[in-house]
């Protein structure tokens, strides 16, 4: 009976809260933490992708021939989700403007603007405003190419183990011609295995 | 020396213990009957209220189960927002707990109740999390959502459902998850996929899936809901402990069809011979199909009836295959569990007089059956599908029983159906 009750206590142990934790995790040396899509990825994808144009180096043809002018660019609503898990594919997306433009590779259209810049030009177009010095309406500048692409995966799933194939494939675009100007690919596969025992 | 009884105080604390523990002991089935109720009568803002507060109350063995309830009754209710968030809530704890193992609840188990472990869906309740998931993101106008948890949908149909994997597991099939996923590939141009998934539909309801996969008709698709899926109740079983074959045995029979059953113990060891004859009841989770209001149903398209409704998938067939299935289970444990409880308590008798009786009533107090299931399930769904204008329709069902006298009918919807593209318009239906 000793050990009945002994059994018990140690159940309800089991059973019991641990304190809360936390700690910073270092961005540049996360790890992803399961099989699937995680910010670890999002680095190495946006890493990658950019090294590839930068590598490509499309940017540098035209201003080579638009008097040194960098190209106009505006970004696709998403990237086309193919997989499994709900992922916030805009950010892929916009973490790689940011870099273009902090490495000065093109100027972006923020097409995300649109409704809220032309409300303001309205706006500044009344007599509420000085309108010698209200912003001027017909000075939107359209963008020549566009940042677009599909993300898609395989998964196996196998008692605890999952398998996930990910491949993600960028573009971009020329707006007048439709022609790929530029496209690349990061793709990885990792197995995550759950542990037997949970608390 | 013989151990003294408990004192006064004492016995009063154990008792006020049998006290608390019987009345957070109510079944699951139980606690579940008033919003069931209000959700098949149709009226999802009470029976949402009634699941608020049961989430609130839960405890971590029952929450994600209800979350799946107020889930269902929120996309009833057309809050597709809040069904989403508490059905991936509910289906993200699933996926962590699958396959792994408690070692507190599976002492827990051994000795008190199945149900003081966390719920673990039946396979065909895992398959109708992401179906359900599927049509509340379409539904909220959300395609690339409701397109991801098709695939999601797609994933679980091959660990859980798909024929190819052994045992046989067509009875555990899903068709609704598979219509839905169907009509989404038609709707994306993806005929192929779509092929594949009605002919796994066919096989099981050849009514129920066009003979050919279509990306380019205008069309829509009526799917209702009719009765409720079973559900489990607690019933006691008596039995007793004998010799057999040269062993020890517990003899006890199962109500309705289940016939005698025969459960072999471990001869020597803890086992003490002086138990033949001690006769024990066990609580027993028995599942029960819910008599339904209506036997069929008709789509009513612009105030026309267009058609009758034919069965797309029997979720109470696939219910209680999935319970047949895991009866054996069920029985090794309850019985191992009662072994265990009977020689506690005589080891206690022995040991500490009153205690024992104490003791034998936390035991009976505690064991319930484990009666839980995802209750707003429908018991059928049957689909209607026909050719139609591109624009707004107003959309009902109507039910009928039996003798063909109508029984219900929905409130009407209005839905737009785009050019060369499938609508789903879904009715949660009576009981």
């Amino acid at each position: 009976m000793k050990n009945l009750v002994a059994l018990i206590a140690i159940a309800l142990l089991l059973a019991g809260c641990a304190p809360k934790e936390t700690r910073e995790i270092d961005l540049a040396t996360d790890t992803a933490e399961d099989a699937d899509f995680s910010s670890a990825d999002l680095f190495r994808i946006t890493d990658g992708m950019v090294a590839s144009i930068e590598a490509n180096g499309f940017y540098r043809q035209y201003a080579a021939t638009h008097g040194g002018e960098k190209p106009v660019m505006l970004l696709a609503r998403a990237l086309e989700n193919k997989t499994d898990e709900h992922i916030d594919t805009r950010l892929v997306l916009e973490k790689i403007r940011t870099t273009m433009i902090k490495e000065n590779m093109a100027v972006f259209v923020d097409d995300k603007a649109f409704d809220e810049a032309l409300d303001q030009l309205n706006l500044q177009a009344t007599d509420l405003y000085d309108n010698s010095k209200a912003a001027r309406i017909g000075r939107f500048v359209g963008a020549k190419y566009i940042l677009r692409g599909a993300i898609s995966n395989l998964r196996k799933q196998e008692g605890r183990e999952t398998i996930n194939y990910m491949n993600v494939t960028l573009n971009i675009v020329e707006v007048e011609t439709l022609l790929i100007t530029w496209t690349d690919e990061v793709e990885y596969k990792r197995a995550s295995t759950k542990g037997q025992y949970r608390r | 020396m013989p151990v003294p009884g408990p004192r006064g105080g004492t016995r009063r604390l154990l008792l006020g213990v049998v006290l608390l523990l019987a009345a957070g002991c109510a079944t699951y089935t139980a606690r579940m009957a008033e919003p069931g109720e209000l959700y098949y009568e149709a009226d999802y803002v009470e029976a949402g209220e009634k699941l608020d507060g049961l989430v609130e109350d839960a405890s971590n063995e029952d929450i994600e189960l209800l979350r799946l309830e107020r889930g269902k009754v929120r996309l009833a209710a057309g809050e597709f927002d809040s069904a989403i968030i508490d059905l991936r809530e509910a289906e993200r704890r699933f996926d962590e707990i699958e396959g792994t193992v408690s070692m507190g609840e599976a002492l827990t188990t051994a000795l008190v109740s199945e149900g003081s472990k966390e719920y673990q869906p039946d396979p065909h309740e895992k398959i109708l999390v992401n179906t359900y998931l599927m049509l509340a993101y379409y539904l909220d106008g959300d395609l690339e959502g409701a397109r991801v948890e098709r695939n999601r949908t797609i994933g679980r149909l091959k660990v859980w459902a798909d024929p190819g994997v052994p045992g046989e597991r067509r009875p555990l099939d899903v068709p609704l998850a598979r219509y839905l996923a169907a009509l989404m590939y038609e709707n994306e141009g993806l005929a192929d996929d779509a092929r594949i998934e009605y002919d796994a539909v066919r096989s099981l309801h050849p009514e129920a899936a066009p003979d050919t996969p279509n990306t380019y008709l205008t069309e829509i698709a009526v799917l209702a809901e009719l009765g409720r899926s079973p559900v489990k109740v607690s019933r006691e079983i008596r039995g007793y402990f004998a010799k057999h074959h040269g062993g020890f045995a517990g003899f006890f029979t199962l109500p309705g069809d289940g016939g005698d059953v025969i459960f072999p113990l471990p001869a020597g060891g803890i086992f003490d011979s002086s138990e033949l004859g001690t006769v024990f009841t066990f609580a027993f989770p028995q599942q029960v199909p819910q008599p339904r209001l209506a036997a069929r149903c008709c789509a009513v398209i612009d105030g026309v009836e267009a058609g009758p409704a034919v069965t797309l998938d029997d979720i109470e067939g696939a219910s209680m295959e999935a319970f047949r299935r895991e009866l054996p289970t069920i029985l090794l444990k309850s019985a191992m569990r009662t072994y265990l409880q009977v020689i506690a308590q005589n080891k206690l008798h022995g040991d500490a007089g009153t205690i024992a009786g104490i003791v034998a009533k936390v035991f009976s107090a505690v064991e319930r059956a484990d009666t839980r299931s995802w209750q707003t399930l429908p018991a059928e769904v049957a689909v209607f599908r026909m050719e139609i204008a591109p624009g707004p329709h107003e959309v009902l069902v109507r039910y009928y029983d039996e003798s063909g006298r109508r029984v219900a009918s929905s409130p009407p919807t209005i839905v737009e159906v785009p050019e060369g593209r499938k609508a789903i318009a879904w009715f949660p239906g009576p009981r």
